[in-house]
């Protein structure tokens, strides 16, 4: 788990723009609009175009938010991988291996191990401070309410291995639409929402996992 | 006439040629763990670690800029100049060599993949084959649609066969992936890894090749927002030697000035304080020759000894000078005079200090060795040349008056205020050891280290900007050939596996993934050499399940390493850039050892339950800390023992002096206070115990001690007159007294913390023994010779 590292620094970033300075207002509003998320459902689909394959993979998933500190995050169908966050700790569970990795979430934050976990995780900043704090923003364009913005985290090990994370939302709700991993060597890594439910009652056994019979081991980050 | 002319010629030469000899061979071991126990598991443990994992060449540069890529160019910069001087440095490394070139990993890879269990490597060669090749691929593919794992995916990408998917910890291959032995996580800091061209001969090549290689550094990054620091072996080396040259030369030199002060203000007379210190510098000079020829290196306790040295000799030439003033007679009555005094002081000093060889701490051992030959050779000179030329002044010289200092010590008023004095002093101190306590043991590695460091400011920041492993311990496996020392590996992780269970420890990494296992290579070439002819096969399959030609690269490379291992003698051991610089850190094969390092993260307070339950026959839990531990259980019973035994010699030497059960019990009683009031003082001051101060103890007993012995002789000659004594020897023992605590104290101002410790504790003690013997003493003989008083 250690190279998740650099993938996961990705969250932490701010703007970078050498001429124009882009226009954030959109990105403000969209954060704003994020502490009014209480809960997510949708699909997604999850499309890995890596350099060393001719053509790129796709895998359909769905993830469900149940507020801070709550999340399932499946992909495949049926489901070969699935994480769940309960509190201060993610499961990784691979059922078919009946094996689970338990990670502290505040070991994921200190050591990086997180990158794979970026990917599902809601909102990517607490406010506009916090996401400049952590962000280089180095595009945002704006077409028929799809806002696609290019941000760089500002860690140094993350941007070693980073080109850049992109994402696309709404800008009239707020929904996002897709998030992008792209890395420096040509490789991306890229999600697209779709079927999005916003502050509707999920049922609180999709955060349960019955784990009999499962080998449960600490995750090394 | 002529003959005798002849005689000290020879003598001087003789002594010159001695002395040249042994200056020649002075050298310094800045090597801490050489004053310690060597049978001590610790002690042990880390000279192994220093021995074979240190990196005695490798000098560490670091590099704290405002930005990461201010700090970045400043790294290849410094790594491109020093590259250009090549007379001067063999390679200097900025990054991991496998980001330069991760095609190397390819090799360090196919060794992993040979080293694995016959099964494992029987069911890979299987999934290679024509029937199994193209599911193999799909479960690829399949894995990298749906792994959350950058890892997994990166490698997976370029591994379309899954060869690295026999291996179970993968942990190693990306420790360059993030935070790295290179750079902080926030790329501020960066490290270059230096490798000087040559082994330095001595400490001074050490000091020299680092300050020419801080001036390259300087002037190649001459940007002030830069901050570089220097530290690894070659820096510590610097930076300890030359403090140790400097702490010797200048406590010897201070100790000289203020012993000339002292002389002076009590007797004024220019030349034989001349002649004095002339009488110093040439028993330094002879012991320091004596030190080169007959001893090992010299370490900061043996650097401490010439002020002691010093500060001791120069008591006999007081003597002498002191009884030469009263002497009328001829050089040879004065020797015979002077012979008794000097030669029980003297005796009992050496002996104490050379039955320190009894002691299991070579550093008690060298330290002894070293006083006991600058005694020896102290009452020789000061016997034999200075009483001659003290008579030839003295003939020449009218009769004097004497001096303020020599009246005040003729006063009665002032014995008496002296001893009230004193009596307040001893009462306040022992009433501080009953409030305070005696004070608390520190046997941390803080005492093991000088006071100020480049080296270590530049690795506190290392270990504050990127990786702090004071808390881990190293677990060294030593064999005597691979084979030992992988079964020695496996019982190691066997018992790690066991503490961890038991909750003692919280993460360990050992050398056992990486270590060559002769029996799986043997078995496995066999079954992996033969691949490389179906490189053509495999390729073509990977490419038609959708892999890029260039995803097979790494796969080919390492059939292809297999293919050239199978006619290379077993064990194997992987040998490009890549892999030598990651084995260094983790396997050593010097000397025909072969050693394997780890590193254990105990959980805190279980270490030493830990260390007892993975120390075995040829392994070591070890660090600074455990070192510490240990020596704080080790070292207090060891200096009780040495006290006892050498309390028991004095007692028995000085039985034979005095002849007089009484005089022992009062020198028995003296020496008890002295050590109680010392205790006392020291806890006011908020010092404490330590290896090197619990050394002061013994150099109290043998130099403290002869005050007692000097004024308790004098009550006997004087039979029993306690003013009688005290005026004979007051001055005498005030002026020893004041330049041994002048000796000590100099060093109380080194740069090495547990020597300066020595230097306050004895020059403390030795006050407060000067004070007991000289004011006390002989009002407790009087007490308890009350007939001999009468009389």
């Amino acid at each position: 788990m250690r190279l998740l590292y650099p993938f996961l620094c990705l969250l932490c970033a701010l703007p970078v723009f050498a001429g124009e300075p882009p226009d954030l207002a959109p990105v403000k509003k969209w954060l704003a609009k994020q502490d009014e998320l209480h809960t997510v459902q949708a699909d997604f689909t999850q499309t890995r175009s890596l350099r060393a394959l001719r053509s790129p993979i796709a895998t359909p998933g769905h993830i469900w938010f149940g507020g801070s500190d709550t999340l399932r995050w499946e992909l495949g169908e049926p489901a070969k991988t699935i994480v769940i966050r309960k509190g201060e700790t993610y499961f990784l569970i691979q059922p078919a291996k009946k094996k689970v990795e338990r990670y502290k979430a505040d070991s994921i934050a200190r050591h990086g191990g997180a990158m794979g976990f970026a990917m599902m995780n809601f909102p990517i900043a607490k406010d506009f401070a916090d996401f400049t704090r952590q962000f280089d923003t180095l595009a945002v364009s704006v077409a028929d309410n799809r806002c696609h913005l290019e941000i760089l985290p500002r860690d140094a090990q993350a941007k070693k291995m980073l080109e850049a994370i992109k994402i696309d939302f709404d800008t009239a709700n707020g929904h996002l639409l897709a998030f992008e991993l792209a890395t420096r060597d040509g490789s991306s890594m890229r999600s697209d929402f779709t079927n999005v439910h916003l502050n509707q009652k999920i049922d609180r056994h999709v955060f349960d996992y019955d784990f009999t019979g499962y080998e449960i081991v600490d995750g090394k980050n | 006439m002529e003959k005798t002319k002849l005689r000290w010629i020879g003598i001087v030469v003789a002594l010159l040629v001695f002395t040249g000899a042994g200056l020649s061979h002075i050298s310094f071991n800045v090597d801490i763990l050489k004053l310690l126990p060597t049978q001590l598991p610790q002690v042990k443990g880390l000279s192994l670690f220093l021995k074979h994992f240190a990196q005695p060449k490798e000098l560490i540069v670091t590099i704290e800029a405002p930005t990461p890529e201010a700090a970045d160019a400043a790294a290849d910069a410094l790594s491109a100049a020093f590259a250009k001087r090549p007379d001067l440095v063999e390679r200097a490394v900025s990054h991991a060599p496998w980001e330069k070139k991760p095609a190397d990993l390819s090799e360090l890879l196919a060794y992993l993949v040979l080293n694995q269990p016959p099964e494992k490597i029987r069911a890979l060669a299987a999934s290679l084959s024509r029937e199994q090749a193209d599911a193999t691929l799909k479960a690829s593919m399949e894995k990298l649609g749906e792994s959350i794992s950058p890892q997994e995916v990166a490698l997976l990408s370029y591994d379309p066969y899954n060869l690295a998917g026999v291996l179970n910890d993968m942990g190693f291959l990306s420790n360059g992936g993030q935070q790295s032995g290179f750079s902080s996580s926030d790329g501020t800091f960066r490290i270059v890894y230096v490798e000087s061209a040559h082994s330095f001969a001595n400490y001074k090549a050490a000091i020299a090749w680092v300050k020419e290689m801080r001036q390259l550094a300087h002037s190649t990054i001459p940007d002030q927002t830069i901050h570089l620091g220097f530290t690894g072996e070659p820096a510590f080396m610097a930076d300890i030697s030359g403090s140790m040259e400097w702490d010797m030369m200048s406590s010897g030199f201070a100790t000289l000035l203020v012993i000339a002060f002292i002389f002076w203000l009590c007797y004024r007379r220019a030349r034989p304080l001349f002649d004095l210190q002339a009488m110093l510098v040439l028993i330094f000079t002879l012991t320091l020759a004596a030190a080169g020829l007959f001893l090992n290196q010299l370490t900061v306790i043996g650097v401490g000894c010439a002020a002691i040295m010093i500060g001791l000799s120069v008591d006999y030439g007081y003597f002498v000078y002191q009884r030469s003033l009263r002497h009328g007679g001829s050089v040879s009555e004065l020797q015979r005079q002077c012979v008794r005094n000097i030669s029980w002081t003297s005796g009992t000093t050496a002996a104490v200090f050379f039955a320190l060889n009894f002691s299991s701490l070579p550093g008690l051992s060298q330290l002894g060795n070293l006083v006991g030959i600058g005694v020896v050779i102290g009452a020789i000179v000061m016997l034999t040349v200075y009483a001659r030329l003290t008579m030839r002044f003295h003939r020449r010289e009218e009769a004097r008056p004497p001096s303020v200092v020599e009246r005040l010590f003729s006063t009665p008023g002032f014995w008496q205020k002296g001893a009230v004095f004193s009596a307040v002093l001893v009462v306040f101190l022992l009433g501080v050891l009953v409030v305070k306590g005696p004070p608390p043991p520190d046997f941390s590695a803080r005492t093991l280290r000088p006071r100020n460091s480049e080296a270590y400011i530049a690795l506190d920041r290392i270990y504050a900007r990127l990786t702090d492993d004071r808390d881990m311990l190293s677990l060294i496996v030593a064999g005597k050939d691979e084979a030992e020392a992988l079964k020695r590996l496996r019982t190691a992780e066997a018992s790690l596996a066991a503490a961890e269970a038991h909750g003692d420890v919280k993460n360990s990494r050992t050398a056992l993934p990486l270590w060559p296992v002769a029996m799986n290579q043997r078995t496995n070439l066999p079954l992996l050499a033969p691949l490389a002819a179906e490189i053509t096969r495999l390729h073509g399959r990977a490419v038609a399940a959708g892999f890029k030609d260039e995803a097979f690269v790494l796969d080919e490379s390492i059939f292809r390493q297999w293919a050239a291992w199978s006619t290379a003698p077993t064990p194997i051991w992987p040998a490009n850039e890549t892999s030598r610089w990651i084995f260094r850190r983790v396997a050593s094969r010097d000397d025909g050892q072969f050693l394997a390092l780890g590193m254990v993260t105990p959980m805190p307070g279980h270490e030493d339950a830990l260390a007892a339950r993975v120390q075995s026959d040829g392994a070591w839990l070890v660090s600074w800390n455990q070192l510490g531990r240990e020596l704080r259980h080790v070292i207090p019973r060891e200096f009780q023992h040495i006290i006892i035994a050498l309390g028991a010699v004095v007692v028995l030497l000085l039985t034979m002096a005095f002849r007089s059960l009484r005089a022992v019990g009062l020198f028995i009683v003296t020496t008890t206070l002295v050590l109680a009031c010392l205790a006392g003082a020291m806890s006011l001051l908020g010092m404490s115990w330590n290896f090197f101060n619990l050394a002061a103890l013994l150099l109290l007993l043998g130099t403290g001690t002869d005050y007692s012995i000097l004024l308790l002789l004098a009550l006997t000659r004087n039979g029993g007159d306690a003013p009688a004594a005290q005026r004979e020897l007051g001055l005498v023992i005030c002026l020893c007294a004041f330049s041994a605590s002048a000796g000590f104290g100099t060093i109380s101002w080194a740069n090495h913390i547990g020597l300066a410790s020595l230097g306050q504790t004895c020059a403390l003690g030795l006050v407060i023994d000067a004070l007991i013997s000289l004011f006390l003493l002989p009002r407790v003989w009087t007490l308890i010779h009350p007939k001999r008083q009468a009389a």
